[in-house]
């Protein structure tokens, strides 16, 4: 069941979600044969305390998240955790978060070389305080200077976490393409909002929140497959994947490989599951490998 | 930790729209301590756990006690008799008694008797001088199962025993435990601030990841209910910060 990520070797196609893992040392009961990789709780270069609570609130099929990016900033992540992942037997790739493209670059050169990281996932959902709070990724300009300047500060593989929340995925997909991206990961959560109807506000402090679960399956599948129809780097799949059929949806769509995240809330087993009932279904048709699925992945 | 599917057992009623139910658990039976909690699934059902605080053990099986406040707990107090449930616990940090004080006072205020039957047990076993008051808005609201113990009643209205709250009808003691809606462990604050309190918060996985159950500190930043909680020193926990009257409140 191993695939490959442009030059990135995985040993399963299903790695867990950044944000829905920790760094890896906490989620208990799973077994870690089943992981492809995962990807770090997003990390910025100093510690934040996150938003105040309520933080979650469970909607239909699925569930909005306000946490603010809450983290021990990028030093205690290299003295505590890359140590730990250097023994690992699976790849870990830090989710790394930034005020300006400078703040990415710099987290991109600390990290670069340090043992135990295997490469980047940029999260470019996050304000752009150059650009007045604009979000990096909903304009191609500053996604693309984002993802060149972690490009230039590092060798390691440059994956860029794509936001749906935008009218054309693939003009942003083509930017960072251009920009210097091995691949793309498609799509972080969906901007939603939910009312408390005893208190007459919203049910999370921050008033709005990504949503992630089940409910956005459908629309990361679509995403997905227009990210992966604009370019011709690889495209990992990520929305709402809780079993392994869901996982295979995003594999015909398009992607090389899927993420699975809010399902591991629910049940710490998730990836495992999802890993093995891949395995189960390739055996029943008769797939020798991840080559043998048929894609829908017309060209644009 | 474990992660198991059991059999739901019983179901009792133990004071107004309050049920304790129980669960065939047999790895969490044997480990859990007062004030840690288990993280209920079942299918269909929703999408997140549920967290709740083991009330009881009892042989294989432990209880929980709940209300039905939202969708969540309707379905649960909804289900049969050898249906399944998956649990995971035992989950977070207890009461500790380690210190081994003299007398020890348990305040609890409506489902925030959760957690102290099982208080109650271990503080008696150490040998400990125990009083437990429990509170609730009226007698009818009131669980009275005392499992043994002697507990002061507190009602707001008088319907029961003491009128007024659990916190003002407790005597002082070398060590307090509480558990109840967020305001009245506020008020256990202000009065014990070394007080062991379990909080009510939000939560999501029950395992350290999600950072959903994020409890305010007095020193500033936050930590995880489900992790370094729920159990935290009550002068800890900047009180107007946290968030109660939750829509599927399990302890207030």
């Amino acid at each position: 069941m191993s695939v490959s990520v442009g030059a990135v070797k995985l040993r399963g196609p299903v790695l867990a979600a950044s944000g829905t893992f920790g760094y890896g040392t906490e989620v208990p009961l799973l077994e870690r044969r089943a992981l492809g990789g995962m990807v770090s709780k997003g990390i910025f270069l100093r510690p934040r305390d996150g938003t105040a609570p309520p933080r979650i609130a469970e909607t239909p099929s699925g569930m909005l998240n306000a946490i603010g990016l809450q983290g021990p900033g990028v030093e205690a992540l290299i003295r505590d955790y890359a140590p730990r992942w250097a023994g690992w037997d699976f790849p870990v790739f830090v989710n790394i978060n930034g005020e300006s493209a400078a703040e990415y670059g710099e987290l991109a050169a600390r990290l670069d070389g340090v043992p135990g990281v295997a490469g980047f996932e940029i999260n470019i959902s996050c304000p752009n305080v150059d650009q007045g709070g604009l979000y990096f990724g909903n304009d191609p300009r500053a996604a693309a200077a984002v993802t060149e300047a972690v490009r230039r500060r590092t060798r390691l593989p440059v994956w860029v976490k794509l936001t749906p929340m935008v009218s054309d995925i693939g003009v942003i997909a083509r930017a960072v393409e251009a920009a210097g991206a091995d691949a793309l990961c498609a799509i972080n959560t969906f901007v939603g909002m939910s009312i408390d109807l005893n208190a007459y506000k919203p049910r999370l402090s921050f008033r709005t929140g990504g949503l992630s679960g089940p409910a956005i399956r459908p629309l990361a599948v679509h995403l997905a497959h227009q990210a992966a129809r604009a370019v011709r780097i690889p495209v990992i799949g990520i929305g709402g994947i809780a079993r392994a059929e869901d996982a295979l949806e995003f594999m015909v769509a398009g992607c090389a490989a899927v993420q699975v995240g809010t399902a591991t809330f629910a049940n710490p087993r998730a990836i495992a599951e999802v890993h093995d009932g891949i395995a189960s279904i390739f055996e029943s048709k008769g797939f020798s490998s991840l080559a043998d699925l048929p894609r829908y992945l017309p060209r644009d | 930790m474990f992660l198991l599917d059991g059999a739901l057992g019983g179901q009792r009623r133990v004071a107004r729209d309050m049920f304790v139910i129980s669960i065939e658990a047999p790895e969490i039976a044997a480990s859990v301590r007062a004030g840690q909690f288990v993280n209920l699934g079942w299918s269909p059902g929703p999408l997140l756990r549920r967290p709740f605080s083991v009330y009881r053990v009892d042989g294989d099986r432990i209880e929980i006690v709940l209300k039905a406040v939202g969708e969540g707990t309707s379905q649960l107090l909804a289900m049969s008799a050898g249906d399944r449930l998956s649990c995971l616990g035992p989950l977070g940090h207890g009461f500790d008694l380690s210190a081994g004080p003299k007398s020890i006072v348990l305040i609890s205020g409506g489902l925030g008797v959760a957690p102290m039957p099982l208080a109650a047990g271990e503080a008696r076993s150490r040998g400990m001088h125990l009083t437990w008051v429990h509170g609730a808005r009226s007698s009818d609201e009131l669980c009275t199962e005392a499992d043994g113990h002697e507990v002061i009643w507190a009602t707001d209205d008088g319907s029961k025993g003491f009128t007024g709250n659990a916190v003002a009808a407790a005597p002082d003691a070398d060590l307090v435990l509480a558990c109840g809606p967020n305001r009245m462990l506020a008020a256990v604050a202000n009065r014990w601030p070394d007080a062991q309190v379990a909080v009510e918060t939000y939560m999501g996985c029950g395992t350290g990841v999600c950072l959903g159950c994020a409890v305010p500190l007095t020193g500033g930043g936050y930590d995880r209910a489900c992790k370094e909680g729920p159990v935290y020193r009550a002068a800890g926990v900047d009180w107007p910060s946290l968030p109660s009257h939750l829509s599927y409140a399990v302890r207030a």
